[in-house]
């Protein structure tokens, strides 16, 4: 049993089983033997194994909503970068976002991507395949096939569909497979042109806004049409507290829906902004304070399933322009456990809140065996140290494209070790 | 002129925002003294002999540009004035670029005008000269507020407990942006007058009172500023048509009326007559300061050189 070995004297943080405790666990031919506080240290560690201590120990989180660049933008981020990115920061898992170029909206496409990242990357890439054709909310893709050839969910990617006809009929046909659709809330005639959250400080800067309204009036046609239509239906990236009460009422009607925010949406606020700073021109934009508190509050009640890292790598010579010119997007898969480590040090989170929207949330979301500390799971896993301090400078991330609004910024938490199905990708030090 | 116990530092003019008071009235007092001099036979200064002063121009400005440069040339620097298509910037280097390769010439003053807010303190950051906004997108334009100053002071003295209001294209105006905030530290009464698609969001937040109606804003008002309206910005996105417009906000007699009697008339070109401002008022004989406006502007830039020149950072090797 030359594959087994044993992680011990370790916190285990487990939010799908809510397990807070000292123990450790046994990983066999890359799935969990056993985890718990029963697994004591060995009485006679072999190399193999491994003495935590007291560092925490929780599922390799789960990531739904990432880009790269491949195909078609490998100067921002290749799969391969990619990989390197989330291991880094602790990230076992993610779902790529079709936005490509070519759009991920064929069986072909969905099959180069699942190759590929077998092939380059380290870590567990899940494609989301394109919703409509070339993401231009006009014809469906063929939903399908590529939900038999693995796509996880169906995505416009950055774009609303526009058009409400399709939007419902893609959702009918999508019921057929019981596909999941992700739908990001955005009314684009409300936000066209915008570079920030529109309110007092874009008016002082000068710069276009995009109203919250936007998101809200699609939030609502979006789960209407999932009520009718009976589709599966994740809102992706929602970024207010008025759209959580939203999805609260949705769900209260018994609509069952998922719903995602970004780290970046718990963590900036529209002041962040400051002087038109590029990296922090992001979609959905940096809101006001109120829905930030209001966000986490959303994800400390269980309310946000999912919180993604919005992944998004532009290269300098799209962020370095004129706020109104630049890029949207920012990196994020290296910083995502920080984000949510920082709120557990401000005392806004417990680790479980803060584990559960990263590892058992998504895991749920997608219907996938990782995520959890039990008994047959793959070895999915993250050991982190949950107070260290750090700076996040750009020049040391790992990611190919460095557009961090965390760039000089304290962080608090850091990844020590990244495995997948057993395997140590990522070692710190 | 005896030297003012406050010296001006600022090493970059990109706003209001970051000038106080003092800075103000030092610019202002120096203006005062440019003005004489450009009413004279021979308009030479020889402040900025041998220094380079480049003006970068993103955006067409026919009348702010030669306003710089005649500034610079009658202060004595050598000034070279580059029209950069916006286009061609994107096309090829990006707009930071740019600024590196120029700030390699070792210019030591640059005057920028772009079309996107922000722009100027981008390039600002990436350059070792002294820096003046000549208008960023909808951001700031801070020697335009500063010559409205200098205009108004001229005429009525002590800007401090003056109401004046500003009216028309709030939303998009740099010109409203700076004169708001130079006014409140001045001391006036500010009043934004504009229909509500043209009002920037947050604005009753600056220090000004805010009105639809133009009559009941103008009600007392010492000095009533217009502002020019693009003419994309009547194609019914944000107003229905110019007549509209005219109708309900464009200045004429009869609102003039409305303000305290013997109001001045202020615009910062160049003008729509008929949409903004009707012809008449706008050559008003004594009451219009709009062509003032222009000649304050040379004379306040001229200040703005000569103190940014004074405080940017030598550049030679101590001897």
């Amino acid at each position: 049993m030359s594959d087994r070995f044993v992680i011990f004297n370790a916190r285990l943080i487990d939010p799908a089983s809510g397990r807070d405790e000292t123990g450790g666990v046994v990983v066999e031919s890359g799935r969990i033997l056993e985890a718990g506080a029963h697994v004591r240290p060995p009485a006679s560690p072999s190399p193999a194994d491994l003495d935590a201590r007291g560092l925490c120990l929780s599922p390799g989180l789960i990531d739904l909503r990432v880009k790269t660049g491949e195909p078609g933008g490998e100067n921002k981020e290749t799969l391969e970068t990619a990989s390197a990115a989330a291991a880094a920061g602790g990230v076992a898992s993610f779902v790529m976002m079709p936005d490509t170029d070519p759009v991920i909206d064929s069986l072909a496409l969905v099959d180069f991507i699942t190759r590929r990242a077998r092939d380059r990357a380290d870590v567990k890439v899940y494609p989301a395949a394109g919703l409509t054709l070339g993401l231009k909310g006009e014809r469906m893709s063929e939903i399908g096939l590529m939900h038999e050839a693995g796509a996880v969910m169906f995505s416009n990617g950055d774009q609303a569909v526009e058009d409400a006809g399709v939007l419902r009929r893609a959702m009918m046909y999508a019921t057929g497979f019981d596909a999941l659709i992700a739908s990001r809330p955005d009314t684009h005639t409300l936000t066209r042109g915008s570079v920030m959250h529109s309110g007092a400080f874009a008016g002082r800067l000068g710069l276009r806004g995009a109203p919250p309204e936007a998101e809200w009036i699609a939030l609502s046609r979006d789960l209407i049409l999932a009520e009718t239509t009976g589709a599966r239906l994740m809102i992706d990236t929602l970024s207010t507290g008025r759209s959580l009460e939203v999805v609260e009422q949705a769900r209260a009607r018994g609509l069952k829906v998922a719903c995602s925010a970004a780290a970046y949406s718990l963590v900036f606020n529209e002041i962040d902004v400051g002087d038109y700073l590029t990296y922090c021109k992001v979609f959905p934009p940096f809101r006001p304070e109120s829905d930030r508190l209001a966000l986490i509050d959303g994800v400390k009640r269980g309310v946000v399933d999912a919180v993604v890292s919005a992944h998004d790598p532009q290269p300098p010579e799209d962020k370095r322009l004129p706020i109104a010119d630049a890029a949207f997007g920012a990196v994020g898969l290296e910083t995502l456990l920080s984000a949510l480590l920082g709120l557990v040090a401000e005392g806004r989170l417990t680790l479980l809140e803060a584990l559960r929207p990263l590892t058992s949330g998504p895991a749920d979301v997608l219907g996938l065996p990782q995520g959890r500390l039990s008994t047959g799971a793959p070895a999915d896993l993250v050991l982190f140290d949950p107070d260290a301090p750090w700076l996040c400078l750009r020049e040391n991330l790992v990611s190919r494209s460095k557009n961090s609004p965390f760039d000089g910024r304290r962080l608090t938490g850091r990844v020590h070790r990244t495995y997948v199905d057993g395997r140590l990708i990522f070692r710190r030090g | 002129m005896a030297d003012l116990a406050y010296a001006f530092s600022k090493r970059h003019l990109l706003g209001i925002e970051g000038l106080n008071r003092l800075d103000i009235e030092d610019l202002l007092n120096l203006g005062d003294r440019y003005v004489e001099l450009n009413r004279r036979r021979v308009k030479r200064a020889d402040i900025l002999a041998g220094r380079t002063l480049l003006n970068l121009f993103f955006d067409n400005s026919t009348r702010t540009q030669s306003s710089f440069e005649i500034a610079g040339r009658r202060l004595g620097a050598d000034v070279v004035t580059m029209q950069v298509a916006t286009s061609s910037v994107k096309k090829g280097e990006t707009l930071v670029d740019t600024a590196i390769t120029l700030n390699a010439m070792k210019p030591d003053l640059l005057v920028i005008r772009h079309a996107s807010s922000g722009a100027v303190k981008l390039l600002s950051r990436k350059v070792d000269c002294g820096v003046i906004n000549a208008g960023d997108g909808s951001h700031e334009h801070p020697t335009q507020a500063l010559l409205d100053a200098l205009t108004i002071r001229r005429r009525l003295g002590d800007i401090g407990g003056l109401r004046v209001a500003i009216c028309g294209d709030v939303l998009h105006s740099r010109v409203a942006r700076s004169n708001v905030a130079l006014l409140n530290i001045l001391g006036a009464e500010v009043r934004l007058i504009a229909p509500r698609t043209l009002t920037p969001p947050g604005a009753a937040g600056w220090g000004a009172s805010l009105f639809t109606d133009m009559r009941k804003g103008l009600e007392g008002c010492d000095v009533v500023m217009m502002l020019r309206l693009q003419q994309e910005r009547m194609d019914g996105a944000y107003l229905p048509s110019a007549r509209e417009f005219f109708h309900f906000y464009g200045l004429d007699d009869e609102k003039l009326a409305c303000a305290k009697p013997g109001a001045l008339i202020m615009h910062p070109g160049p003008m729509n007559r008929g949409v903004e401002i009707e012809s008449g008022v706008a050559d008003h004989k004594d009451r219009s300061l709009i062509t003032e406006q222009v000649e304050m502007g040379v004379a306040i830039r001229m200040a703005v050189l000569e103190r940014l020149a004074a405080a940017a950072p030598v550049t030679e090797p101590a001897p």
